[in-house]
C-alpha cells in the first residue's frame, strides 16, 4: 500500500504554491494564493496536464525572508513540485533565487520589481522597470508637463533601485537635479506632514510638480490622507504609483485619493472578453461579487498558461525541456493583447495608466503597444552594456563590451 | 415640438452616418476624430482653435463635458455623443447639438473620452473666455483657477476687464490676486510690473512666490566684454564663483578656446598613432604612466601630428581674456531688481513660518508619542513591568473604534462611543492578563518579557484571523478631515490638533488619578514598597490588578486615536511599541512628568533630524536611536530621575 501510495504521489504533477499567508506581506499575498488554486482548478476540470491531475501545494513564507528560502527548500526536496509560483517583494525574490539555483527547479515571479536581475530558473511576469516605472515618467513630462518631480519611496530594495533608474532618466530628459526630491520612509510610516509640505514646497519655483510614489503598502493610506488634509489634489500635484492597485483600494476610503494615478500592465477595468471571463470566473471561485482582481494576479493567470503551454508541448515536466520551450511562447494577456515570453525571462506587456476612481476601480487613460521587458536597464551606465539571453548566449549576465559572460548565478 | 425630437431621432437612428449641416460641431469634430479621442497635451490645441473659432453656441457646453469626461464615441459610426445617464445600460445616446436623445447602445459598442489632466488643464484654458463673463459666479472662478493653472499673454486684457466689472466679492478677491501676478509676468509697462512686484511684499503664499521666482531665472552666458543690453545678474569670477577648469570648460563648449584634453583621449591618441613599436619616439611598453603619456604626446604635438592640449598658462590667459556672468532672462533690470528685494523680504518671513512650522509638526509627533506611551508608563514606569504586547493594545483600541464604526454609522457619535469603550475593552483585556501571566512573573523581567512578546505574536495573529489582513477605514469625522492653516506655509491637520488635546487632557487626568485620588496613593505606596503597604491594609494585588489594568486601557484610548490618522492594521502596535518604550526610558522610569519630557525630547529631535536630512525619513529614526542610547549613558535615570526613597532601590 505504502509503496503505491508513493508511485501514485509522484505520478500527479505538483505545483509549488510559496506566499505570505500571514504576516505584513499577507495583505496582498492570499490574493495571489486564491487565484494559482483557481487556475488549477480550472485546468483541472479541462482535463488536467498530459492526463494527470495538478495538485497545489500550498505554503506560507510568512512575510519573512529567510522562511522563504527555507519553503523553497522544502518545496523542492520534500514536496518534489515540478515548478513554484512564488513571492510577492523583492527581498522574498533575492531570498529563493540561490536555493531555486542550486536544486534547479523553476519560479515564476508575478510582481513588477527593480530589473537589475536574470537568473535562468526564474520567469518574470511582472513588469520590469521599462515596462511601468519609464512609461510612467514619460506621461508626466509630455501629457502633464511635469517639471519638478518628488520621488518618494518605502525604504527597501526595490523603491530604492528604481529611483536610482529613474533618477538618471530624469537627468537625461533635462530635468536638472535641484528639481528631483528624493525620500524613503520606513515601512507603515503614518507621519506624513512634514514631507507633503516639502513637496508642496517645490511649486515655489512656479513649476509644475509631481509625485512618483514606489511608496508600499499601509504607509500609502497616510500618504494619500495627508495630501487630502492639506487641500492637495490631483490637478495641483498628481501623484503616479507603481504599488497601489485594486486590492489596495479595496476597503479604503478613496475620496482623498480620487483623480490620481497609477501604472500598471493590466487593469480590473480592462475592457475585453477575456478579462470579462477572467473577473466572472474569480467571483464564482471566491463566491464573492465584491472581490477585485489585479496586476499580479494577470501575471500569475499569463504565467501559469505559459507553463501549461511548455508542459504539453515537452510531453515532460522535466525542468530543462519545459524551459526550452518557454522561449518565444505566447499567450494572450487580458487586456487584448499578446504576451510573448522572451530569451531574457521576461515578457512583453503594454503599459496602462490609470486614474482612481471614485469606486476603487481605475480609469484607463492611457495604453501602450507591448513593450519587451528589459532585464538590465539602459539607463544606469554599469548595466546598460548588460543583456540577457539564455537560449541564445545562455548567460543572464552578459556584458557586450568585453564580450564576456559576467556571472551565471543570481548572488549578486 | 416633441413630434420634432421624435423625427429627428428616427432619422438619425436611421441614418447615422450622415453628418447634418456642413459647419455643424459634430461635422468639424469629424475632421479632427483622433485629435479628440486620444488627445494629448501637445496636439489637442489644434483642434480647441478650430472649434473655438467657429463660433458655435454649442461649443462651450462641449468643452465642458469632455473635460467632465462625459462625451462618448461610437467607434460604429464615428460620431461623438452625449449620454442621459452614464450608469445606465444601454446607454442613452444625446446628440451634441439639438441636446435631443437618438438611441440607445449597450456599453461596450461605445467608448467613453477620458482626457487625461494635462488635456483637460488645457480645454480649461479654452474655456476661460467663455466662463469669465458667464452669468454663474462658480464658473467665473472656475475660469480663473484655469488661468491660474496656466497663465497666458491673452489672460491679462480678460481678466484685468473683470476687475472693473465684477460685483460678486468672492469672484473679485480672486481677480485681485490673480491680477498682480498676470501683469508680473506678462504686461508690457514697466512701471505697471514693478508696482505689482511691489504689492506681493511680504505675500508668502505659494503662489506670489510662483510668480517672482521665475523672474529672476539666470543662464549662464560667456563673452569678451559684457554686452551693455544684458540684464546682469552677477559676474563670476574665476578660481572664487567657479572651479577655473570648470569656467574653462564654459568658454571650450562656446567654442571661443580650443578644448580641454582628457587622460582617456591622450590614450585614444596615443592608440591611434603607435609606429610599430613606438609613439613620437618613445616605447610604447613604457607608457604606463600618465606622465609618460603626456610626454609621448608632447612629442606628437612637436612633430605637428595632433593640437597641443591646451596648459595650464593657456586656460589662465583664456579665463583672463573672456568673462562669465549669469544673466537674467527677464530684460528689465528695474524688474529683476525689484524682483529680488521682494522676494529677499518673502523668504525671510517665510523661514520664520517654516521654523514654526516644523515645531508644531515636532509638537505634534511629541504628542503622539505622548498619547501611545503613557499607558506604559504606568506599566513599566510605574509597576516596572515591560510589557511587550502593550503596542496590541494599541492596536485593540484601534480595532475597537473600527468595529464600533462600522455599527454607527454617524462619525463623530461612533468616536465618542469608541473611545470609553476601548478604554473597557483594553481595561478587561489588561486585567485579564495580568491575572492569567503577568502577576506570576513579577520580579522576573526577562520571563515577563518573553511572556509578554509571545501574547504580542498571538494577539496580532488573532485579530489578523478575525478581522483578516486589510487596512481596515476609521474615518474621522468631517469636522476632523482639514486641517488648520494659517498661511500656505504653516498648517496642521486638525487630527493632530485633536491628538494634541487628548495627550494634555490625559496628562493632567493621570496626574491627578496619581496624585489626588485614593487610588493613586495606594498605587504609589505599593510600587514604593509592596511590603509595607500590605501591612497598612493595602492589597497589592488588587491594586497591580488595576494598574495594570488602568495602563492597558489608556493605550486603548491613544489606539482609537492614532487609529484615526494612522492605518488600522493588525500590526500597528508594533510601530508604536519600540517609541514608547524609548519615550519612558529617556523620560525617566516612574513619573509622568518624565514621560512628557521624554515625548517632547525625541518627537522634536526627530523633526529636527528629519529637516537636516529630508531625503530619508529612516535615518532620522537611526540617528535618533544612537541619540537615545548616548544620552542613557550619561543620564541612565533619564531626564527627570526620581531621587531618595522614591525610587523604590
Amino acid at each position: 500500500m505504502a509503496t503505491l501510495a508513493a508511485t501514485s504521489a509522484q505520478a500527479e504533477i505538483r505545483v509549488g504554491i510559496l506566499h505570505s499567508l500571514t504576516g505584513t506581506m499577507a495583505i496582498s499575498e492570499t490574493t495571489l494564493r486564491d487565484v494559482m488554486l483557481m487556475l488549477i482548478e480550472q485546468q483541472n476540470a479541462a482535463g488536467g496536464l498530459l492526463g494527470e491531475e495538478i495538485v497545489p501545494v500550498v505554503v506560507d513564507g510568512a512575510s519573512d525572508w529567510p522562511t522563504f528560502a527555507e519553503r523553497t527548500r522544502d518545496l523542492i526536496a520534500v514536496e518534489e513540485v515540478d515548478v513554484i509560483f512564488c513571492c510577492w517583494t523583492s527581498s522574498s525574490r533575492k531570498a529563493i533565487l540561490p536555493v531555486a539555483e542550486e536544486l534547479n527547479t523553476m519560479v515564476f515571479y508575478p510582481v513588477q520589481y527593480e530589473g537589475e536581475e536574470s537568473s535562468l530558473n526564474v520567469f518574470y511576469t511582472g513588469a520590469a522597470p521599462n515596462q511601468q516605472a519609464i512609461p510612467a515618467v514619460d506621461y508626466f513630462l509630455e501629457e502633464l508637463g511635469v517639471e519638478s518631480f518628488a520621488l518618494l519611496g518605502t525604504d527597501y530594495v526595490y523603491p530604492r533601485t528604481t529611483n536610482r533608474i529613474l533618477e538618471q532618466y530624469l537627468l537625461d530628459a533635462g530635468i536638472p537635479q535641484e528639481n528631483i526630491f528624493v525620500n524613503y520612509t520606513p515601512f507603515g510610516h503614518s507621519d506624513w506632514s512634514s514631507i507633503v509640505a516639502d513637496v508642496v514646497a517645490l511649486g515655489e519655483t512656479g513649476e509644475q510638480v509631481g509625485v512618483i510614489s514606489t511608496i508600499n503598502g499601509d504607509a500609502n493610506v497616510g500618504f494619500y490622507t495627508e495630501l487630502a488634509a492639506q487641500e492637495v489634489s490631483a490637478d495641483d500635484i498628481p501623484v503616479v504609483a507603481f504599488s497601489v492597485g485594486e486590492e489596495e483600494l479595496a476597503g479604503l476610503d478613496t475620496g482623498p485619493l480620487e483623480g490620481h494615478l497609477a501604472a500598471w500592465n493590466y487593469f480590473q477595468s480592462a475592457e475585453s472578453e477575456l478579462n470579462d471571463e477572467f473577473i466572472a470566473n474569480w467571483h464564482a471561485f471566491t463566491g464573492d461579487d465584491t472581490r477585485v482582481t489585479n496586476d499580479p494576479m494577470e501575471a500569475h493567470y499569463i504565467g501559469f498558461q505559459m507553463w501549461v503551454q511548455a508542459v504539453e508541448a515537452a510531453g515532460t515536466t522535466d525542468i530543462d525541456a519545459v524551459r526550452e520551450e518557454m522561449y518565444g511562447l505566447q499567450v494572450p494577456n487580458l487586456t487584448g493583447g499578446i504576451a510573448e515570453m522572451l530569451p531574457n525571462h521576461h515578457l512583453t506587456k503594454p503599459v496602462l495608466i490609470g486614474e482612481i476612481r471614485a469606486d476603487g476601480q481605475f480609469d484607463i487613460i492611457s495604453q501602450t503597444e507591448p513593450v519587451p521587458g528589459d532585464a538590465w536597464t539602459d539607463y544606469l551606465e554599469e548595466s546598460a552594456v548588460l543583456v540577457s539571453d539564455w537560449p541564445g548566449l545562455g548567460c543572464g549576465m552578459y556584458n557586450t563590451e568585453t564580450e564576456t559572460c559576467v556571472q551565471l548565478e543570481s548572488n549578486y | 415640438m416633441g413630434f420634432f425630437a421624435l423625427l429627428s431621432a428616427a432619422l438619425l437612428c436611421l441614418a447615422p452616418g450622415i453628418a447634418r449641416a456642413q459647419d455643424s460641431l459634430q461635422a468639424l469634430l469629424q475632421q479632427s476624430t483622433e485629435l479628440v479621442t486620444d488627445a494629448s497635451r501637445r496636439t489637442v490645441g489644434e483642434v480647441l482653435a478650430i472649434l473655438v473659432e467657429s463660433g458655435l453656441p454649442e461649443v462651450p457646453l462641449f468643452l465642458e463635458t469632455w473635460a467632465a469626461r462625459e462625451v462618448y464615441f461610437r467607434d460604429a459610426d464615428g460620431m461623438f455623443y452625449y449620454v442621459e445617464d452614464a450608469d445606465a445600460d444601454p446607454l442613452v445616446l444625446i446628440d451634441i447639438t439639438s441636446g435631443e436623445a437618438v438611441g440607445e447602445v449597450g456599453s461596450r459598442e461605445i467608448d467613453q473620452l477620458l482626457p487625461n489632466g494635462g488635456v483637460r488643464r488645457v480645454i480649461a484654458g479654452a474655456l476661460v473666455q467663455f466662463q469669465l463673463s458667464a452669468e454663474d459666479p462658480a464658473a467665473r472662478l472656475a475660469a480663473l483657477e484655469a488661468i491660474d493653472d496656466s497663465p497666458d499673454e491673452s489672460h491679462l486684457p480678460l481678466v484685468s476687464e473683470r476687475l472693473e466689472l465684477e460685483e460678486d466679492p468672492q469672484v473679485r478677491a480672486a481677480v485681485e490676486v490673480l491680477l498682480p501676478r498676470l501683469i508680473i509676468a506678462f504686461a508690457e509697462d514697466e512701471t505697471e510690473r514693478v508696482e505689482a512686484i511691489e504689492s506681493l511684499a511680504g505675500n508668502i503664499s505659494l503662489a506670489a512666490r510662483a510668480t517672482l521666482n521665475p523672474l529672476l531665472a539666470t543662464t549662464r552666458e560667456v563673452a569678451q566684454i559684457v554686452p551693455d543690453d544684458a540684464n546682469v545678474a552677477r559676474i563670476l569670477e574665476p578660481g572664487r564663483d567657479i572651479g577655473t577648469i570648470e569656467a574653462y570648460v564654459l568658454l571650450a563648449e562656446a567654442e571661443l578656446v580650443p578644448p580641454l584634453v582628457s587622460a582617456d583621449q591622450i590614450r585614444a591618441v596615443l592608440e591611434a598613432n603607435i609606429e610599430g613599436t613606438e609613439v613620437g619616439g618613445v616605447q610604447v611598453a613604457t607608457l604606463n604612466t600618465d606622465d609618460a603619456r603626456a610626454a609621448a604626446y608632447a612629442a606628437l604635438v612637436a612633430d605637428g601630428v595632433v593640437e597641443a592640449a591646451p596648459d595650464a598658462d593657456a586656460i589662465a590667459a583664456a579665463l583672463e581674456s573672456y568673462v562669465i556672468y549669469d544673466t537674467y532672462r527677464e530684460p528689465s533690470q528695474a524688474v529683476t531688481d525689484a524682483a529680488a528685494n521682494t522676494l529677499a523680504g518673502i523668504e525671510t518671513r517665510v523661514g520664520f513660518f517654516e521654523a514654526l512650522d516644523l515645531s508644531l509638526d515636532g509638537l505634534s509627533l511629541a504628542s503622539i508619542y505622548f498619547l501611545a506611551a503613557i499607558g506604559l508608563a504606568i506599566t513599566f514606569g510605574v509597576m516596572g513591568v515591560i510589557n511587550m504586547a502593550h503596542g496590541e493594545f494599541i492596536m485593540m483600541g484601534a480595532y475597537t473604534g473600527f468595529v464600533v464604526q462600522s455599527y454607527v454609522a454617524n462619525e463623530t457619535l461612533s468616536i465618542a462611543i469608541a473611545i470609553p469603550l476601548a478604554f473597557v475593552v483594553t481595561f478587561a483585556a489588561g486585567v485579564a492578563m495580568e491575572r492569567s501571566v503577568i502577576r506570576w512573573l513579577y520580579h522576573r523581567p526577562l520571563e515577563t518579557l518573553l511572556a509578554t512578546f509571545g501574547i504580542s505574536i498571538a494577539l496580532q495573529q488573532i485579530v489578523r484571523q478575525i478581522f483578516g489582513p486589510l487596512t481596515q477605514p476609521l474615518t474621522p469625522p468631517d469636522w476632523l478631515a482639514g486641517s488648520v492653516e494659517l498661511n500656505d506655509v504653516v498648517s496642521i491637520s486638525s487630527i493632530r490638533v485633536a491628538i494634541f488635546i487628548l495627550g494634555a487632557i490625559f496628562f493632567v487626568l493621570l496626574l491627578l488619578v496619581l496624585n489626588k485620588t485614593r487610588l493613586g496613593l495606594e498605587v504609589r505606596a505599593v510600587t514604593q514598597n509592596p511590603a509595607m503597604a500590605s501591612a497598612m491594609g493595602i492589597n497589592p494585588d488588587r491594586i497591580n490588578m488595576l494598574t495594570f489594568g488602568l495602563g492597558s486601557g489608556i493605550a486603548g484610548i491613544a489606539g482609537v486615536a492614532i487609529g484615526l490618522f494612522a492605518q488600522v492594521v493588525p500590526d500597528l502596535g508594533a510601530n508604536y511599541i519600540v517609541q514608547s518604550f524609548m519615550t519612558v526610558v529617556v523620560g525617566g522610569v516612574g513619573n509622568i512628568f518624565g514621560t512628557l519630557a521624554g515625548a517632547a525630547l525625541i518627537g522634536f529631535l526627530q523633526k529636527g533630524i528629519e529637516w537636516l536630512n529630508p531625503s530619508n525619513t529612516l535615518a532620522a529614526q537611526t540617528y535618533m536611536i544612537l541619540f537615545v542610547i548616548l544620552f542613557i549613558q550619561f543620564r541612565p535615570r533619564g531626564i527627570i530621575a526620581l531621587r531618595g526613597r522614591a525610587a523604590g532601590d
